[in-house]
């Protein structure tokens, strides 16, 4: 990707690796996003979103692998994760609902194994490959324009990743189902006593959780193969969400820009002193040191529970 | 005998006033109108904690009804048993009836009783932070099919009484005042069309003057909108002031009941509950001990 002989490609190169950490970080906030949802909606942590990420993934490869075409398989697969949501709330938070939170944490984590096992059962154990007809190479008409590489894959996961933050924002914003759930993400009392039923919101938040677990898993399933390794790259919404706050929409959005930009960075340009592959850690430090700083996280407002 | 007065009036033909509350409600169903009859209930929570022992009240349709009593006396269990919210706190009622509006109250979720017409107004506020003054009352109206354009008529309706909030709709409800905050809650619950408001502790933290302006607007509400409530309230006096009957609970028990006006001047009630003893505050369990006086219009439990 480096190309030399130009006064500027040392800061060009900085640009690109910026921009592919910033794409890359869209998928973060979009997983994060899953995170905060239903934080918000139940102030439970949802330890199950990495195996969803991954069980969806898997189950759309399955779907295609069966003959279903790519829009039918997508929405099949979206169907699934709604009937999953409506599960999980009957059977799993339904029962739950007078627990404490530590419960219902213990029973995501339980979930989550849950649908790991469930997803290889049905689908098998062997990485898939999955082709959404975009290569991880360089865009013609950006490196003509500007000079910049930016890889179409990026850039294809950083369009849809806005475009489902922005769709779920103005859901959010302006649906009566939205109004709901920002009710009962502050209040779930209150909101209830006014007649909203709990468990459609919960259902609401698990599809949308669910929607987002698929796309992101189809993303990065596309780069590096349908496989069992996507559950622990899922878990880097942990740093976001430590960087974001627990509970803030925004917070997740520009918590996973600085995760994606800065591990990036930091793997080009510091990486090469610790023999590389820091990227998988590096996340995590960042996060500690934001800890130290803003224990609340840039946008939360109150200390979360350690969990 | 004195005369009745207050909720008496609408059943003259109620009988001896030293009747017992349970065998009142009974009479009531039968002779009157009443939307919500509690009997001879009682609530344990997480299944060993009694909240209430046996409490029986009746609210006539149409009118304001105060449950008074101290902290922890059961007032907030008792609104809770009616709106089934107790579910949500591992409370239960074991024994005795509940009915609303000529339907029992047992299996019920909060979200089908707002459905029937009853909202609960929960204590503490309790608005939505994060949602503005307009959106917190909005969110009442969710169990409603309500066209865009019949929310804007609702609204208005509900700015007609609460001049206040309308120039703070596009506030964020958690930095509004504390009173603006009690406003919200109860438009918010109006906003669902209810028959029947269960108002607890509505006059909590709030200055003197708020209180008066809230409770004014309580009172529009049940002229005009013909909303029957259930007010629990700490402070007597001005609940009394507002409304129609009054039951006084303790530790679960009812300990006296009469017309709103035969406790504003009966002694014990003076001397316990509006501050006007020179002794410092007893319980009524221990004065009913000291002395048994017959009330002419009031009913010991
Ligand atoms: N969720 C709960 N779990 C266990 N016990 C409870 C619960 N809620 C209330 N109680 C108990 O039930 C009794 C009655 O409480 P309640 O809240 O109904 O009183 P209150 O009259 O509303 O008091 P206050 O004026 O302080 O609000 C108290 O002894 C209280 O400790
Ligand atoms: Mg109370």
């Amino acid at each position: 990707m480096h190309i030399s002989g130009w006064p500027m490609t040392e800061f060009l190169f900085f640009i690109e690796v910026v921009v592919a950490g910033l794409l890359a970080g869209t998928m973060y906030s979009l997983v994060a996003l899953g995170f905060v949802l239903i934080y918000k909606a139940s102030s439970t942590f949802n330890f199950a979103q990495g195996a969803m990420v991954f069980f969806a993934v898997l189950s759309f490869v399955g779907f295609m692998e069966l003959g279903l075409p790519f829009v039918l398989a997508f929405f099949v697969t979206i169907l699934l994760m709604a009937l999953l949501g409506f599960a999980t709330e009957r059977l799993v938070l339904k029962p739950l609902m007078n627990q404490s939170e530590d419960t219902l944490l213990m029973a995501t984590i339980g979930l989550g194994f849950v649908l790991e096992g469930l997803a290889q059962a049905v689908w098998g154990v062997e990485v898939r490959r999955l082709d959404l007809g975009i290569g991880d190479f360089p865009i013609q008409w950006i490196i003509d324009s500007t000079g910049l590489f930016i890889s179409a894959l990026d850039l294809t996961a950083g369009l849809v990743a806005a475009v489902l933050i922005i769709g779920l924002a103005l859901i959010f914003k302006y649906t009566k189902m939205g109004l709901g759930l920002r009710a009962v993400a502050d209040d779930p009392g209150a909101a209830s006593s006014i007649g909203i039923p709990l468990g459609n919101i919960m259902l609401l938040v698990w599809t949308a959780a669910g929607i987002v677990a698929l796309v992101a898993g189809m993303m990065w399933g596309a780069r590096a193969g349908v496989q069992f390794a996507l559950v622990d790259l899922a878990l880097k919404a942990l740093p976001v969400l430590i960087i974001g706050g627990f509970s803030s929409i925004p917070g997740a959005i520009v918590g996973g820009l600085i995760i994606g930009a800065s591990e990036k960075v930091l793997e080009v340009y510091v990486g090469p002193y610790f023999g590389g592959a820091i990227e998988g850690w590096a996340p995590f430090v960042i996060a500690i040191f934001f800890l130290l700083w803003r224990p609340e996280g840039l946008f939360g407002e109150k200390i979360i529970r350690r969990v | 005998m004195a005369p009745l007065k207050g909720l008496f009036d609408v059943r003259p033909s109620c009988g001896t006033p030293n009747r017992p509350a349970a065998n009142t409600a009974i009479f009531m169903t039968t002779e009157t109108d009443n939307i919500l009859e509690i009997d001879t209930i009682e609530v344990i929570y997480d299944s060993v904690i009694a909240a209430l022992h046996d409490v029986s009240l009746t609210v006539p349709r149409g009118k304001i009804v105060a449950l008074l009593g101290g902290n922890g006396a059961g007032k907030s269990t008792t609104l809770k048993a009616v709106s089934t919210m107790l579910k949500g706190e591992r409370g239960k009622v074991t024994k005795g009836t509940i009915t609303y509006d000529g339907a029992a109250v047992k299996n019920q979720d909060p979200a089908d009783m707002v459905g029937l017409g009853l909202v609960q107004v929960l204590e503490g506020r309790r608005c939505f932070g994060h949602l503005t003054v307009e959106e917190n009352i909005i969110a009442g109206a969710y169990s409603r099919k309500l066209s865009r354009a019949d929310i804007r008529n609702e609204l208005e309706k509900i700015y007609s009484y609460f001049n206040r909030l309308k120039d703070r709709r596009k506030s964020q409800a958690g930095f509004t005042s504390g009173g603006e905050q009690q406003m919200v809650a109860v438009a918010r619950a109006m906003m669902a069309k209810p028959k029947m408001l269960l108002l607890d502790e509505p006059s909590m933290g709030l200055a003197p003057q708020l209180v008066a302006e809230i409770f004014n607007i309580v009172n529009e509400l049940n002229q005009n909108e013909g909303v029957s409530i259930l007010l629990a309230e700490q402070n007597t006096n001005v609940a009394l002031r507002n409304a129609d009957y009054g039951y006084i609970i303790e530790t679960g028990h009812v300990m006296l009941h009469g017309t709103a006006e035969s406790l504003l001047n009966d002694e014990k009630v003076k001397e316990l509950y509006l501050g006007i003893s020179k002794e410092g505050r007893k319980n009524f369990r221990d004065v009913l001990r000291e002395e048994s006086t017959d009330h002419a219009d009031l009913h010991h439990s």
